[in-house]
C-alpha cells in the first residue's frame, strides 16, 4: 500500500542508514581462506591471502589423495638439482587434464585482513569471502580501491573542496570528509601521507581515472602502502554533500569507520551515537538550475512546461532562504 | 485473466521508470483510462495509488461504472512486467573462430557477455572469469562436429569448465554443439541447483536464431518485459495485418522485434533479440560509448565532461531532463539505437516494416517529434513506415498474457489508445545531389499543398493525428523507395510529428568537424520541432 505520505511518496527516497551490512571481499583462484563459515572476525583479523602474480602448474597427485576442484594442496619441494632444496609448493587444485592438476599457486601473499569486525557468512573459494559487518552503513555509489579504515574526520564543510595544501601528516591514520569534489592529485598524496581514505560528495571522471592509474601503480609495487580508498557518495559533478548525509558524519567524527567496496558502504559501529532522522517533509534537489539546495516539499505542482518543451510533473519547494521554486518531480530526492 | 473484472491494472517496471496504466471495459471495449510514469524508485504502488485517485477525482461516474470508486490498489488485478538487470554470461570456447558465434548469439540474448577463447587465454585466466562472483553462467560451445581446430583445445576446456561446474552447483551451465557429447564429464546434473542444459551449436544468420531463443528463455523470468515485448509485436502484427518492427531502448538495455502476420504465403513470423549493450546509460562508460554519443551530441563538450553527465545519467535518469539534459538524452537515445542496429543486424526485413513501434522509457523524456527524427536518423532503410510509440507502456504487460486469443482481444480494443502516432517516415534513396529531387503533393483532407523537394533536406508536412492522405511523390530521377522508380503514391497517416520526408543520404553521412557536424544535427532538430524551420 502507498505510505501515508500523500503525494510526498511520489519523490524517490534515499535511505541514508542501512543494516545490516554484507561486505563482499572477492578472491581469485589459489587465494587461501583463513576464516571458516560463522566464525567471528576482529577488526584487521587476517580473512584471507591474496596471491601476487599467481601463475599455474602441474603437479601429480596420487589417486589416493583424493583430491578435488578447489581444494588446497601443499608438498615440500625436497631436494632438487646439485641439492638446491625446492621451495614448498602450495595452492589450489583447479582441474585434472591428461593425470595432472593443474595448480594455481604465487609466492607473494597479500593479506587481506578484516576492515569491519563480524561474523562471515559465505566462502566461496576462489570467488569471494562474504562478512557480516557488525553496525551500520552509508551506501555510495562507487568506491575506488580499499577496503580500508581509519577515524573519520571532516575536512571542509559541506559545499567546500579539498586541494593538496589542504593535507598535512597529522592526518595520518583518517578518513577524510570532503564536501563536494576532490581532485587525482590530492587523492595520491593524501595517500602518500599515510591518510586511510577519502568520502567525497562527487570525482569528476578525468580525476577518476588518473587516480585509479596511480592506485593501479601503487598496487603493482613490491612495497605497498596501507590500503586507501575513496567512497563518492553522489555522483560525477559538482554539488554539495547532502545536508541529512553530512549531519551523520559530523556526529561520526572521531570514531572508527571503514570503507568497503562492495557495496560501496561507509561502514561504522557507534552504538553510543544517536543518529537524527531527517525530517520527512526535507528535498533535496539533485539536478538543475538549484541543484543541490535543500528545502521543504509544498506540495505538487501539477504538470509544467520546462525549458525545451518539456512537460513534467513537478512540484513546489520552499527553499532555506525563504523562496519557493517549481521544480521537476525527477529532480527530487528525499531522506529516509 | 478473465474477462469478469471491469478495469485492470498494468505495470512495467524498468530500471529507471516505472510506468503504470489502468484499463477499463467501457460499453463492449477495452479502453485506456490514464497512464503515468515515474522514477522506479517510487514503486508500481505509488505510481497506481497516484493514478487511481486521478482517474476518480477526473471521472467519479466512469469510476464508479467500472467498480474502482472504492476500491484499493491491491483490489485491481494487475498484469505486471519488469526489466530485470542483465546477468552475465561467461562465453568460452576453444577457438576464436568457434567463439564468434557463440558470443554474437549470446549478446541479442538478453545476456552481459564475456568470453574467452582456449586460444588466447590462458588456464588461470579463464577459470579466474568463470569463478568470479560477477559471473551468473557458462556458455561453453564447440561447432559441431568439431572442427579440426578445436579438438585438441576442447578435452582441456571442458575439464577446466567442469571443475568449475562441480565447485559453483548453483551456476547455470550450457554445453552448446559438439561440447554437448561431453556432457558426462560434467557429472551428475540431479546433484546441481544450477540447471545443466545442452544446447545446438551456434551459426551465423538464421541457423544460430535457436541457440539465442534457448538462451533468451534461460536470461530472464516469465515475466521479463523485453521478452514479452517480441510475443506483443507478433500480436499487434496479427491485429493490424501489418509489418510490424518494436524497437526498446531501455535504461539498462534495448530489444527489437520483427513481425509478419499471417498470409497465404505463410505462417506468421517473430524474429526478436534482446541487447542489454544497448542500453541508453550503460554502466560502464567505455570510450566507445563515449565517441558515439558524442557523434550525435548537438552540445560542445570534451570527452571527460560528456563521461560525468553520462555517469549522472546512470545514477540518477530522471534528474536533469530539460535543456542541456534533454540534448544528453537525444545524443545518448541515438547511440544506444545505433548500438542495438548493430547488434541485429540480420533481425531487420529485407523490406522496410508498415509500423515501427518505439518503446522503453527514454522516449518518454523526449519531444514526440525529437523521437522521430531519431528513428529516421538511425534505422537508414529506403521506403515509407508509419511511426507510433507506445506511450504509455502497455505492450510488455500485454504480451505475457497467456491466452493468445485474449490477448488479440485486448490488442484490437486497445490498438489506438496505447499506440500514439508520431507521423509517417517516408525514405527514399539514391537521389542525385545538386539540383532538386522532384515534387510531392498530398492528396487528403487537408493538403498542405506542392512541396519541391531537395536533396539532403529534412521536408516536414503538417499532418495531424487521425488524418489520412495520399502522398504522391514524383522524382526527377529514378529512386529507391521500396521498388525503383519515379513516381510513387503512397498512404500516409498523420501523427504528432506530421509527415517526414527524409531526403537525406543512405546510410547518414555527417561531417567529420565537431563543430560542422553538431551544426547540422540541431538544423535537423530544428526542421522537425513544431515551429522549425519546415
Amino acid at each position: 500500500m502507498i505510505e501515508p505520505l500523500g503525494d510526498l511518496a511520489m519523490v524517490p527516497m534515499r535511505r541514508l542508514i542501512e543494516s545490516p551490512v554484507d561486505a563482499v571481499f572477492a578472491l581469485s583462484p589459489g587465494d587461501r581462506v583463513h576464516v571458516e563459515v560463522g566464525e567471528s572476525v576482529v577488526v584487521g583479523g587476517p580473512i584471507a591471502d591474496r596471491l601476487r602474480d599467481a601463475r599455474l602448474e602441474e603437479v601429480s597427485i596420487p589417486a589416493t589423495a583424493d583430491p578435488v576442484p578447489g581444494a588446497r594442496w601443499s608438498r615440500d619441494g625436497g631436494s632438487g638439482p646439485a641439492g638446491v632444496h625446492r621451495t614448498e609448493e602450495s595452492g589450489e587444485l583447479l582441474f585434472t587434464w591428461r593425470g595432472k592438476w593443474r595448480l594455481a599457486t604465487g609466492d607473494v601473499p597479500d593479506p587481506l585482513e578484516a576492515p569491519v569486525a563480524g561474523i562471515i557468512r559465505d566462502i566461496q573459494p576462489g570467488t569471494s569471502i562474504t562478512l557480516r559487518a557488525t553496525g551500520q552503513g552509508i551506501r555510495g555509489i562507487v568506491t575506488l580501491g580499499g577496503p580500508t579504515r581509519g577515524r573519520l574526520r571532516l575536512a571542509t564543510s559541506t559545499s567546500g573542496g579539498l586541494r593538496p595544501s589542504g593535507l598535512n601528516v597529522g592526518l595520518a591514520g583518517t578518513i577524510l570528509v570532503v564536501g563536494t569534489r576532490v581532485d587525482a592529485e590530492t587523492l595520491t598524496r593524501a595517500r602518500a601521507m599515510g591518510i586511510r581514505g577519502v568520502v567525497v560528495s562527487g570525482l569528476a571522471s578525468k580525476e577518476r581515472r588518473d587516480f585509479l592509474a596511480s592506485e593501479a601503480r601503487q598496487r603493482a609495487a613490491l612495497h605497498r602502502l596501507p590500503p586507501f580508498a575513496v567512497l563518492i557518495m553522489d555522483g560525477a559533478t559538482r554539488r554539495p554533500m547532502a545536508g541529512p548525509l553530512m549531519d551523520i558524519l559530523e556526529l561520526l567524527v572521531g570514531c572508527d569507520v571503514a570503507i568497503i567496496s562492495d557495496p560501496p558502504t561507509l561502514v561504522f559501529d557507534a552504538p553510543e551515537v544517536a543518529l537524527p532522522a531527517p525530517p520527512e517533509d526535507l528535498v533535496r534537489i539533485r539536478g538543475g538550475a538549484n541543484m543541490g539546495r535543500e528545502g521543504r516539499w509544498l506540495g505538487l505542482a501539477g504538470l509544467r512546461r520546462f525549458e525545451s518543451d518539456i512537460h513534467l510533473e513537478a512540484a513546489r519547494v520552499r527553499l532555506d532562504d525563504g523562496s519557493v521554486v517549481t521544480v521537476a518531480l525527477g529532480d527530487l530526492e528525499r531522506f529516509g | 485473466m478473465t474477462s469478469e473484472p471491469r478495469a485492470f491494472a498494468t505495470v512495467d517496471l524498468g530500471a529507471a521508470t516505472v510506468s503504470v496504466s489502468i484499463v477499463g471495459k467501457i460499453g463492449r471495449a477495452w479502453r485506456l483510462l490514464g497512464a503515468s510514469a515515474l522514477p522506479s524508485a517510487c514503486g508500481p504502488d505509488v505510481a497506481l495509488a497516484a493514478l487511481l485517485e486521478r482517474i476518480r477525482r477526473t471521472d467519479p461516474s466512469l469510476a464508479a461504472l467500472l467498480n474502482i470508486d472504492g476500491s484499493g490498489i491491491d483490489e485491481l488485478v494487475r498484469l505486471e512486467v519488469r526489466s530485470n538487470p542483465a546477468r552475465t554470461l561467461a562465453v568460452v570456447a576453444a577457438t576464436e573462430r568457434s567463439l564468434g558465434p557463440l558470443v554474437v548469439a549470446a549478446r541479442r540474448s538478453g545476456w552481459r557477455t564475456i568470453a574467452a577463447s582456449a586460444q588466447t587465454t590462458d588456464p588461470l585466466t579463464m577459470s579466474r572469469l568463470l569463478m568470479d562472483g560477477g559471473t551468473d553462467a557458462i556458455l561453453v560451445g564447440a561447432t559441431d562436429p568439431p572442427a579440426a581446430d578445436e579438438r585438441g583445445a576442447l578435452g582441456e576446456l571442458a575439464a577446466l569448465v567442469a571443475a568449475v561446474a562441480l565447485r559453483r552447483p548453483d551456476r547455470l551451465v550450457v554445453l552448446a554443439g559438439g561440447m554437448a557429447e561431453r556432457l558426462a564429464e560434467f557429472g551428475d546434473p540431479a546433484g546441481r541447483s544450477g540447471a545443466l542444459v545442452l544446447a545446438p551449436a551456434a551459426a551465423v544468420g538464421v541457423a544460430g536464431v535457436s541457440l539465442q531463443d534457448l538462451l533468451v528463455q534461460l536470461a530472464g523470468p516469465s515475466d521479463d518485459a523485453r521478452r514479452a515485448l517480441g510475443i506483443a509485436a507478433s500480436t499487434l502484427a496479427d491485429v493490424s495485418d501489418r509489418r510490424v518492427e518494436l524497437v526498446e531502448i531501455g535504461h539498462d538495455g534495448g530489444a527489437r522485434a520483427f513481425a509478419t502476420p499471417a498470409t497465404a504465403a505463410g505462417p506468421a513470423t517473430l524474429r526478436s533479440a534482446v541487447v542489454p549493450g544497448a542500453g541508453l546509460a550503460p554502466a560502464d562508460v567505455d570510450d566507445d560509448v563515449i565517441d558515439r554519443v558524442l557523434a550525435w551530441s548537438t552540445i560542445a563538450s570534451d570527452r571527460h565532461r560528456l563521461r560525468d553527465r553520462m555517469r549522472e545519467l546512470r545514477i540518477a535518469p530522471w534528474s536533469a531532463a530539460t535543456g542541456d539534459g534533454l540534448d544528453l538524452r537525444v545524443a545518448a537515445a541515438h547511440a544506444a539505437l545505433e548500438r542495438l542496429i548493430e547488434a541485429t543486424p540480420d533481425e531487420g526485413p529485407d523490406h522496410v516494416p508498415d509500423l515501427i513501434v518505439a518503446c522503453g522509457g527514454v522516449w518518454a523524456s523526449m519531444p514526440p517529434s525529437l523521437v522521430a527524427l531519431t528513428l529516421a536518423d538511425v534505422m537508414r532503410r529506403p521506403g515509407a513506415s508509419q511511426l507510433v510509440l507506445d506511450h504509455a507502456r502497455l505492450l510488455g504487460p500485454l504480451g505475457t498474457i497467456p491466452d493468445a486469443a485474449e490477448r488479440r482481444t485486448l490488442l484490437a480494443d486497445l490498438a489506438d489508445d496505447l499506440l500514439a502516432p508520431l507521423g509517417t517516415l517516408v525514405m527514399p534513396a539514391g537521389l542525385r545531389s545538386g539540383r532538386a529531387a522532384g515534387r510531392l503533393t498530398i492528396h487528403g483532407a487537408h493538403p498542405d499543398g506542392i512541396t519541391e523537394l531537395s536533396p539532403g533536406e529534412l521536408a516536414l508536412v503538417r499532418l495531424a493525428p487521425g488524418e489520412a492522405a495520399v502522398a504522391e511523390f514524383r522524382f526527377r530521377d529514378s529512386v529507391r523507395l521500396g521498388g525503383r522508380g519515379r513516381q510513387f503514391a503512397i498512404d500516409v497517416a498523420g501523427g504528432i510529428g506530421g509527415l517526414l520526408v527524409d531526403l537525406r543520404d543512405v546510410p547518414l553521412r555527417l561531417p567529420d568537424r565537431a563543430e560542422a557536424r553538431r551544426e547540422q544535427l540541431s538544423a535537423w532538430q530544428a526542421a522537425v520541432r513544431p515551429g522549425g524551420p519546415a
